[in-house]
C-alpha cells in the first residue's frame, strides 16, 4: 500500500468513526427525546380526554337533568302514572327533545324500567330497559352499552329520577336516561397535538372486531395489526403502549397508548387508543443519517483532498526523487531532483542532486581515465605490433651492413635475403596498420535475406581443414541447427562475425576439445551459440572482452571481438559471453529478424528508405 | 194616554223594528255563507311524486294514489261505484253482458265532447281502454263499445270505474278527457293547474280552478295550509287523528294496506311456518295505536271490514308465547332483511317494532332499506270500493297468485255476481300462500282549511272536487 493511500485511509476512517459517533449520539439523544416528548404528549392527551370526558359527563348531566325539570318530563310522568298507559302521544317525544338537548340517546323510562319513549330505538317503547341501573343511580356520568336497531352503541350517559307523586299502584316515579354516543365526533372534539390522533375501540364482542374501532381520521389500513395489542389490553385490563407497523414504511409507524375506559360494572366498555405518529422521529432521524451520509461523503472527500494534499506535499519529493534515482540508473546521470521543500526531504534531494554530481564527475573522471587508458594500450599494441616486425627489420639492415663490411663475397646473397625479409616485414606492418585502419572503417550491413544456418554451415566448412590439421590437437565439432527461417543481414559481416567466434573457439583449446555450434529461432529473433571447451575466462576478462585492442591471447589485435560486437549491434542484436574457468566459454548472438528491413523484392537498405 | 207613554211606546217599536231587520240581516248573511257559491282557486297540496297524468302509465307506480285523486279530474270512466261499491252509469248509460260475462256492451251516453271539443265516440273510448287493457278485445259498434275477454268478467262494470280505465284521447302527446276541469298548466312532478269547464256534461263545478302542489313534505304541507297558503293537504297515515289548527280533518274508511310481502313464495313448510309465526308474533294494535295514532284498523285480511264483512275471521290478536313455540319447533334459523320505504317517516318505526315482536319470538328480523329484502314493508291503496276488484289489483300489485273465486267456490254460476263468500274463500286462499303478512288497514285523510266546503267524506277517499266550494271565510292573498 503506498503512502499517499495509508493516508488516504488513516484521514477517511477518522472522519468516518468521527461523523458516526456523532451520528449514533445524535439519534440516541433525538429518539430519547422524542420518546420523552411523545410520553409527555400521550399523557397530556389522556389527560385532556379525561378532562373532555368530565366535562361532558358534566354536560350531559346538565341537559338530563334540564330535560327531568322540563314540561314534557312532567307531562311524561304525569301520563304514566295513572293506570291506563298510553305510549302514543310520546313516541317521537324523546326524539324531539333528545334534538333540542344535543344528545344522542335519550329515554324516558318508568319505574318498572319500561321504556316509554326512545329517541335511539323509538319502536322500542314498551320494551324493558335491562341495562339501566334503577338500584343505585350513579351521581356521574358513566359509560354504557347501548342496544340499537341496527347495533350497539357505547355512550357517555346520566340518568334522573322525577317522582310523579302517588300513582294507581303507590309512589310513581320515571327515569330520564341520556346520554352521547362515544363516535367519532366525540373523539373528534378532543385537541389533538399534531401527529398524534384518537381512536376508541368499543369493547362488546369477544376477540377483536375491525367494526368496533372508531378512528375520526378514518379506517385505519389494517385493523388487523392491533388486534393482537387490543386483546391483550383488554385480556390484562390496564394502560399498555406498543409500536405499530402499518406499513413497511417507517414513517407510517406509531406509538399506540391503550387506557381502558369501564362502565358502571367495572367491565372494559371500551379502550381509549392515543396514536402518536412516528413520522417526524422517523424524519428526523432520516434527516440525521442524511446529514451523516452528508458529512461522511464531505468528510471523506476532505479527507481524499486532505490526503491528496499531504500526500502531495510528502510524497512528490519522494516520488520525485524515486523517479531521478530511475533516471540514474537507466544512465541519466545528470538527472537532478528539484524540491521547494524543507526539512528531511529537502536535505535528501540535496543529497541525491550531490551524488548525481558526483557520479557525473566520477563518470567524466573514469572516462577521461579509460580513454588515456585505451590510448596507452592502442599505443602499447601498436608499438608491439610495430616492435615485432622492425626488430627483424633491424637485424635484416644490420645483418646487410655487416655482410657488406665482413663478407663481400657473400653480400648478394645475404642482400638478396634480406631484402626478401625486409618485404615480408614491410608486408606484415602494412597488414597490420590495415586492419587497425580497417576497424576504423567498419561499413553499414547491406541486409539480404539469408539462413543463419547456411552461414554456421559455410564457416564450419572453412574452418574444418583447421580443425584436425597437423601440428594441433584434435578438435571435435558439433553443429546443432533448429529450423531458424528467414532472416535480414548482411552475410558477410555476419560469415566474419561467425568466423572470428569460431577462431576465437579455436584459439581457446590448444589442447583439443569440443567446438558446438547452436542455431535457435524464436517469433522475432535468431541466436547462435558457439561453444568450447577451453579454459574459460574469468569474469574479469568476461567484462573486457568486447574493449577493442584488449586481447587475452598472446597473439592478435584486440579488435576481433570488438568488430563482432560492432557488427552484431548495427544488426540491432547483441552478443553476449558467458564462462567460467576451467568450463569452457559460450558466445551468444541475438539476431532480430529484420525482414522489415527487406526491400520489396528482398533487398533493403540500411537506411530504411524504400527504393522504387 | 201621555205624551211620554206615546215616546215611550214609539222608542220601543222603534227598537223592535230595528232588532228584527238586524235577525234578518244576519240570518240572510249566514245562509249566504253556508249556500255553494261558484269561484275561487281550490289550493291542495298532495305528497306523493306524480311524473305523469297518463292514469294508464303502469310505470308511475308511486303515483297511483295520487292519480286516484287527479284522474277523476280531469278524465271521466265509463262506470262509477257508489258507496256500496255498485256500479252507476257515468260516460255509459246502460250496459249488458251475455250468460257467460265475456261480452259486454256498453252503450254511451250522447252528447258528451272532450274539453277540446271533439265529441265522445265509440272509438275514441275503444281506443282509450286499448291502451289500459291490451288483452281485451274491444271494438265500436255505433254509440256503443263491445268489450270481450277471454275468461268471465263479471265485474266489468266495477272495473271500468278504475281510474285506469279513464277515458282518454291521445293527440301528440297530450291527454285531454272529459272531465269536469281541463288541464291549464302541468311542470311534472311539482305543480298542476286546472280550469273548470263550463261545458262539462254532468254539472260545473263551484271552483274555477284548482291548483295542486305535488311532492311536498307532510311538514310544509302543513305549514302552508296552517298559514292559509293552501286550501287542503292530503295527511299521511299518522297524521289522520290529528287536529289542525284553524281547519278540519276528513278521514276516509280504512282503504290502504300496510302488509310485509315476501319476494318469493314459502319454500318448506318449515319456512311457511315461520311466517305464520311471524305474524302470530306482531303486535298489530300497538302499531296501530301507538305508531300511526289508531290510523287505521288491525288487518287479518286483505280487504278491509267494511268492505267485506268478513275481516274480523281473520285473527289479529298476537301471540308471542304460540309464535315461539312454532319458531321452536321449526329446525331452521330465519334472518330475514326486512326492507321499507325510507320516504315514509313511519315506515322506520314499524319495521323496527316488527322486528322487535319477531325477536321476542326468536325470529331474527332486520330493518334493512338498502339492502336486497327478503321481505318488504308495503302500503297498497285499494284501487276500488268493489272488493272484488280491489282484491284482484291487491293480488297484482303485491304479486300474489290471481284470485279464482270460480275455482274457490261453486257457489256461483257464471253469469251470477260473485257471493261474499267467494270473495272469503278468494282472500283466504291468498293468505294460505304465506306470501303476504297484513298488518293494518289506514285511512287516508285530507286536512282542510276552514273556507273549503262541500269535501265528500267518501270511504275510499276519493276527492269529488266539482262538489267542493269555497267561503269567503278566509281572505287569501299569498299562492302556494
Amino acid at each position: 500500500m503506498t503512502f499517499r493511500r495509508k493516508l488516504l485511509v488513516i484521514f477517511a476512517l477518522t472522519v468516518f468513526i468521527s461523523v458516526a459517533t456523532v451520528a449514533v449520539i445524535v439519534s440516541i439523544l433525538a429518539r430519547r427525546a422524542f420518546e420523552k416528548a411523545d410520553d409527555e404528549r400521550t399523557a397530556a392527551l389522556v389527560a385532556q380526554f379525561q378532562h373532555e370526558f368530565t366535562r361532558r359527563g358534566e354536560e350531559i348531566s346538565a341537559r338530563v337533568a334540564a330535560i327531568a325539570a322540563s314540561d314534557a318530563a312532567t307531562r311524561i310522568s304525569y301520563a304514566f302514572s295513572r293506570k291506563e298507559r298510553d305510549y302514543a302521544p310520546f313516541l317521537g317525544e324523546a326524539r324531539t327533545i333528545a334534538d333540542n338537548q344535543q344528545l344522542d340517546f335519550l329515554e324516558f323510562v318508568d319505574g318498572q324500567g319500561t321504556i316509554i319513549s326512545s329517541a335511539q330505538w323509538p319502536a322500542k317503547f314498551g320494551y324493558p330497559d335491562a341495562s339501566l341501573p334503577l338500584g343505585q343511580l350513579p351521581q356521574s356520568a358513566f359509560l354504557k352499552k347501548e342496544d340499537l336497531p341496527d347495533g350497539e352503541a357505547l355512550g357517555l350517559f346520566s340518568v334522573r329520577k322525577i317522582d310523579a307523586g302517588e300513582g294507581h299502584d303507590g309512589e310513581n316515579h320515571i327515569y330520564v336516561v341520556g346520554g352521547r354516543r362515544m363516535d367519532k365526533e366525540f373523539i373528534s372534539g378532543l385537541e389533538l397535538p399534531a401527529g398524534m390522533r384518537a381512536m376508541f375501540y368499543e369493547n362488546f364482542k369477544s376477540g377483536f372486531s375491525p367494526q368496533s374501532l372508531i378512528d375520526p381520521s378514518g379506517t385505519p389500513q389494517d385493523p388487523q395489526k392491533i388486534a393482537d395489542f387490543v386483546q391483550q389490553v383488554l385480556a390484562e385490563k390496564q394502560e399498555s403502549t406498543t409500536l405499530v407497523h402499518w406499513t413497511s414504511n417507517p414513517a407510517e409507524d406509531e406509538t399506540l397508548h391503550a387506557i381502558p375506559l369501564r362502565d358502571l360494572d367495572n367491565r372494559i366498555a371500551g379502550l381509549l387508543l392515543v396514536g402518536s405518529s412516528r413520522r417526524q422521529y422517523v424524519e428526523l432521524r432520516q434527516q440525521i443519517r442524511s446529514a451523516t451520509l452528508f458529512a461522511g461523503g464531505a468528510g471523506l472527500l476532505l479527507a481524499i483532498l486532505l490526503s491528496g494534499w499531504a500526500a502531495a506535499r510528502v510524497t512528490r519529493p519522494v516520488e520525485q526523487l524515486a523517479q531521478a534515482a530511475r533516471e540514474v540508473a537507466l544512465g541519466n546521470w545528470d538527472t537532478r531532483v528539484n524540491v521547494h521543500s524543507s526539512g528531511e526531504i529537502a536535505e535528501l534531494a540535496d543529497s541525491f542532486n550531490h551524488m548525481t554530481h558526483e557520479l557525473l564527475e566520477q563518470r567524466e573522471h573514469l572516462v577521461r581515465v579509460e580513454r588515456i587508458a585505451a590510448w596507452k594500450e592502442l599505443a602499447r599494441r601498436l608499438a608491439h605490433e610495430l616492435k615485432n616486425p622492425l626488430f627483424p627489420l633491424q637485424l635484416t639492415v644490420e645483418n646487410l651492413v655487416r655482410a657488406r663490411q665482413q663478407t663481400p663475397e657473400q653480400f648478394d646473397e645475404i642482400f638478396h635475403e634480406s631484402s626478401t625479409t625486409l618485404l615480408a616485414e614491410i608486408a606484415n606492418l602494412k597488414a597490420i596498420i590495415s586492419r587497425f585502419s580497417e576497424f576504423s572503417r567498419m561499413p553499414q550491413p547491406q541486409f539480404h535475406s539469408l539462413q543463419i544456418n547456411d552461414l554456421v554451415r559455410d564457416v564450419v566448412k572453412l574452418v574444418q581443414a583447421q580443425l584436425q590439421g597437423p601440428g594441433r590437437s584434435t578438435i571435435e565439432c558439433s553443429v546443432q541447427l533448429a529450423d531458424t527461417g528467414e532472416m535480414a543481414g548482411d552475410p558477410e559481416l555476419l560469415h566474419r562475425v561467425l568466423s572470428n567466434l569460431v577462431l576465437n573457439a579455436m584459439d581457446a583449446m590448444p589442447q583439443g576439445g569440443r567446438l558446438t555450434l547452436l542455431t535457435h529461432a524464436q517469433e522475432n529473433t535468431v541466436s547462435v551459440e558457439v561453444q568450447d571447451t577451453g579454459m574459460g575466462l574469468s569474469p574479469e576478462e568476461c567484462d573486457r572482452l568486447f574493449t577493442p585492442y584488449y586481447t587475452s591471447k598472446g597473439h592478435g589485435t584486440g579488435l576481433g571481438l570488438a568488430i563482432v560486437q560492432s557488427i552484431v549491434s548495427d544488426h540491432g542484436g547483441s552478443v553476449s559471453v558467458r564462462s567460467e574457468p576451467a568450463h569452457g566459454t559460450t558466445f551468444t548472438v541475438v539476431l532480430p529478424r529484420n525482414l522489415d528491413k527487406l526491400q520489396p523484392g528482398g533487398e533493403e537498405r540500411n537506411d530504411g528508405q524504400v527504393e522504387v | 194616554m201621555k205624551r211620554t207613554s206615546l215616546l215611550w211606546l214609539a222608542i220601543n217599536s222603534l227598537a223592535l223594528a230595528s232588532l228584527a231587520v238586524a235577525s234578518l240581516t244576519i240570518t240572510t248573511v249566514a245562509r249566504a255563507a253556508t249556500r255553494p257559491h261558484y269561484g275561487g282557486v281550490l289550493r291542495l297540496a298532495i305528497a306523493g311524486p306524480v311524473s305523469s297524468l297518463d292514469p294508464a302509465d303502469a310505470s308511475n307506480v308511486s303515483g297511483q294514489t295520487a292519480i286516484q285523486h287527479i284522474a277523476p279530474l280531469l278524465f271521466n270512466t265509463l262506470t262509477t261505484l257508489d258507496d256500496r261499491g255498485e256500479a252507476q252509469p257515468s260516460l255509459a248509460l246502460a250496459w249488458k253482458s251475455d250468460f257467460s260475462s265475456q261480452h259486454w256492451e256498453f252503450q254511451l251516453r250522447p252528447g258528451i265532447a272532450f274539453s277540446d271539443g271533439t265529441p265522445l265516440t265509440a272509438n275514441a273510448v275503444a281506443a282509450s281502454l286499448r291502451v289500459a287493457n291490451p288483452r281485451w278485445n274491444i271494438s265500436p259498434a255505433g254509440d256503443s263499445v263491445i268489450i270481450e275477454s277471454d275468461s268471465a268478467a263479471r265485474e266489468l262494470p266495477a272495473e271500468l270505474a278504475l281510474s285506469r280505465n279513464s277515458v282518454v284521447l291521445r293527440e301528440g302527446g297530450k291527454l285531454i278527457g272529459t272531465g269536469p276541469f281541463t288541464l291549464a298548466q302541468w311542470e311534472p312532478g311539482k305543480n298542476l293547474a286546472l280550469s273548470a269547464r263550463e261545458d262539462y256534461w254532468a254539472r260545473r263545478p263551484f271552483v274555477d280552478s284548482v291548483e295542486i302542489a305535488i311532492g311536498r313534505s307532510p311538514r310544509d304541507q302543513m305549514l302552508s295550509l296552517e298559514l292559509g297558503r293552501l286550501d287542503g293537504v292530503e295527511l299521511a297515515a299518522e297524521q289522520a287523528s290529528g287536529t289542525v289548527a284553524g281547519g278540519r280533518v276528513v278521514n276516509s274508511a280504512p282503504d290502504e294496506l300496510l302488509t310485509i310481502v315476501f319476494s318469493r313464495d314459502a319454500h318448506s313448510p318449515e319456512d311457511r311456518r315461520l311466517r305464520q309465526a311471524l305474524g302470530l308474533a306482531i303486535d298489530r294494535s300497538l302499531l296501530n295505536t301507538v305508531v300511526l295514532h289508531s290510523s287505521g284498523e288491525p288487518a287479518g285480511g286483505l280487504l278491509p271490514n267494511w268492505m267485506t264483512g268478513y275481516e274480523f275471521l281473520f285473527s289479529t290478536s298476537p301471540d308471542s308465547q304460540r309464535a315461539r313455540q312454532i319458531h321452536e319447533g321449526i329446525n331452521q334459523s330465519s334472518a330475514w332483511n326486512l326492507g321499507y320505504d325510507q320516504t315514509d317517516p313511519s315506515a322506520r318505526v314499524i319495521a323496527e317494532r316488527i322486528a322487535l315482536n319477531a325477536q321476542d319470538a326468536g325470529i331474527n328480523i332486520k330493518p334493512n332499506p338498502a339492502a336486497s329484502p327478503d321481505a318488504q314493508l308495503v302500503r297498497i291503496r285499494l284501487v276500488s270500493r268493489d272488493a272484488h276488484v280491489a282484491l284482484n289489483h291487491l293480488a297484482i300489485s303485491l304479486q300474489l297468485p290471481a284470485p279464482d273465486p270460480h275455482r274457490a267456490s261453486s257457489q256461483s254460476t257464471s253469469s251470477q255476481s260473485l257471493s261474499t263468500a267467494d270473495l272469503y274463500a278468494a282472500e283466504n286462499a291468498l293468505l294460505q300462500t304465506e306470501r303476504a303478512i297484513p298488518l293494518l288497514h289506514l285511512r287516508t285523510a285530507v286536512a282542510l282549511a276552514r273556507n273549503v266546503h262541500g269535501w265528500s267524506e267518501a270511504q275510499d277517499g276519493r276527492w269529488d272536487l266539482p262538489n267542493v266550494w269555497l267561503s269567503a271565510e278566509k281572505p287569501s292573498t299569498e299562492k302556494p
